[in-house]
């Protein structure tokens, strides 16, 4: 009784069976159909399967759709221009994003200015020469700091530069003082 | 979120540590551009000394091993610059106006003066630049009648009593018959005076 393959009215059947799963069909083509699937076993077999998938279809729980995204196809629906609104990112990321993008630009820059700075390095004649003229300059240190009998050391610049400072900083908290007395 | 924020605070460190990196000479607190105050006519020098950035790295480091002290002295520098000028032949006023001039222009800058020595026409100033309690540049200005006028800028960490220390090491006439060395030879270790 397999007629499935072969018989033209399977095929027309078959075309049907979705529609008459739905509901979808005319009083006339169920007629048809109903008459077919009497005698065809095949068919009633892709009936029964198409009938439980869609039972089992229908029995999977429901999703909520995210309102704005029901608001936009709606408004698709209409012919409304859908902006586009990226989803926010968290301020975390924002910052790693800008650090990183500082970092690129200052590495990159500082990387520049060296390059450009120093377009080869010095030979070994060279850093000889250098090192004598970092000792020359030291040299006319000595030589001045000798020539007028002083040394800098750190009780000149206790005696010269920290004391008189803190001798400033001494007086004006006299006066603060002073004046707080008169008052 | 808090991994996040590490990373942030990473980048930021190694952004602002390659500022630092890309940092110029010029723009040392300790800077003086003594092209800029046109202190010594140019064309008059006897001396012009100029080292800055590698190059000073790498003196450090091919003295660290003979000169420690002399090598660290130099790690911490970010520049060194002397000019000096021999006074015969030229005009000793106009020299000595324009140390007065460089003087007035580093008090205002907040250089704190260390010494004045005014004996005899002679005139020595040395100016320490001082950023949050260390000090950051040296400038040495000095005038001897009939024989030179000299400035030294140095530039970047500074230790004066290390600089002190060193320079009454080191022997400046000696200095000047060292010859410059073979190329590939090491330089000569200079001798200290007793």
């Amino acid at each position: 009784m397999n007629r499935h393959q072969h018989d033209p009215s399977c095929d027309e059947a078959l075309d049907l069976l979705e529609a008459y799963v739905d509901g979808d069909l005319s009083a006339d083509e169920v007629a048809r159909l109903r008459s077919h699937l009497e005698g065809c076993a095949a068919c009633a077999a892709e009936l029964e399967l198409a009938t439980r998938i869609q039972s089992e279809l229908r029995a999977l729980p429901e999703l909520d759709c995210p309102p704005e995204v029901l608001e936009k196809v709606r408004r698709a629906g209409r012919g409304e221009v859908v902006p586009f609104v990226p989803r926010p990112r968290s301020m975390g990321l924002r910052i790693a994003a800008a650090a990183a993008m500082l970092t690129l630009t200052l590495g990159g820059g500082a990387l520049f200015l060296r390059l450009q700075a120093q377009p080869d390095s010095p030979s070994p004649q060279e850093i000889a020469q250098a090192t004598q003229e970092a000792k020359i300059a030291l040299a006319y240190i000595g030589k001045v700091t000798r020539r007028t009998s002083t040394d800098l050391r750190e009780d000149v610049l206790q005696k010269r530069l920290i004391e008189p400072a803190a001798r400033g900083v001494s007086r004006s908290l006299g006066g603060t003082q002073q004046s707080e007395k008169e008052h | 979120m808090r991994k996040t924020t590490i990373l942030a605070t990473v980048l930021l460190v190694l952004a602002s540590s390659a500022a630092g990196w890309a940092q110029k000479l010029t723009d040392q607190p300790g800077y003086v551009p003594l092209g800029q105050l046109d202190l010594f006519p140019q064309d008059k020098l006897s001396v012009e000394i100029n080292i800055e950035g590698a190059l000073l790295s790498l003196i450090a480091a091919g003295a660290k091993q003979s000169e420690p002290e002399f090598s660290s002295l130099i790690a911490g520098l970010k520049g060194i610059t002397v000019q000096a000028i021999p006074l015969k032949g030229v005009d000793e006023s106009m020299v000595r106006t324009k140390i007065g001039r460089t003087v007035h222009w580093l008090e205002d800058r907040g250089w704190k003066s260390t010494m004045k020595v005014r004996d005899q026409g002679e005139e020595t100033y040395i100016y320490l630049k001082e950023v949050d309690g260390k000090i950051a540049g040296l400038t040495l200005l000095t005038l001897s009648p009939g024989d030179e006028a000299v400035v030294i800028n140095i530039v970047g960490r500074i230790d004066p009593a290390q600089i002190g220390r060193l320079s009454q090491s080191l022997n400046l006439p000696h200095l000047k018959q060292v010859p410059a060395p073979a190329p590939g030879k090491k330089p000569e270790k200079l001798e200290k005076p007793e």
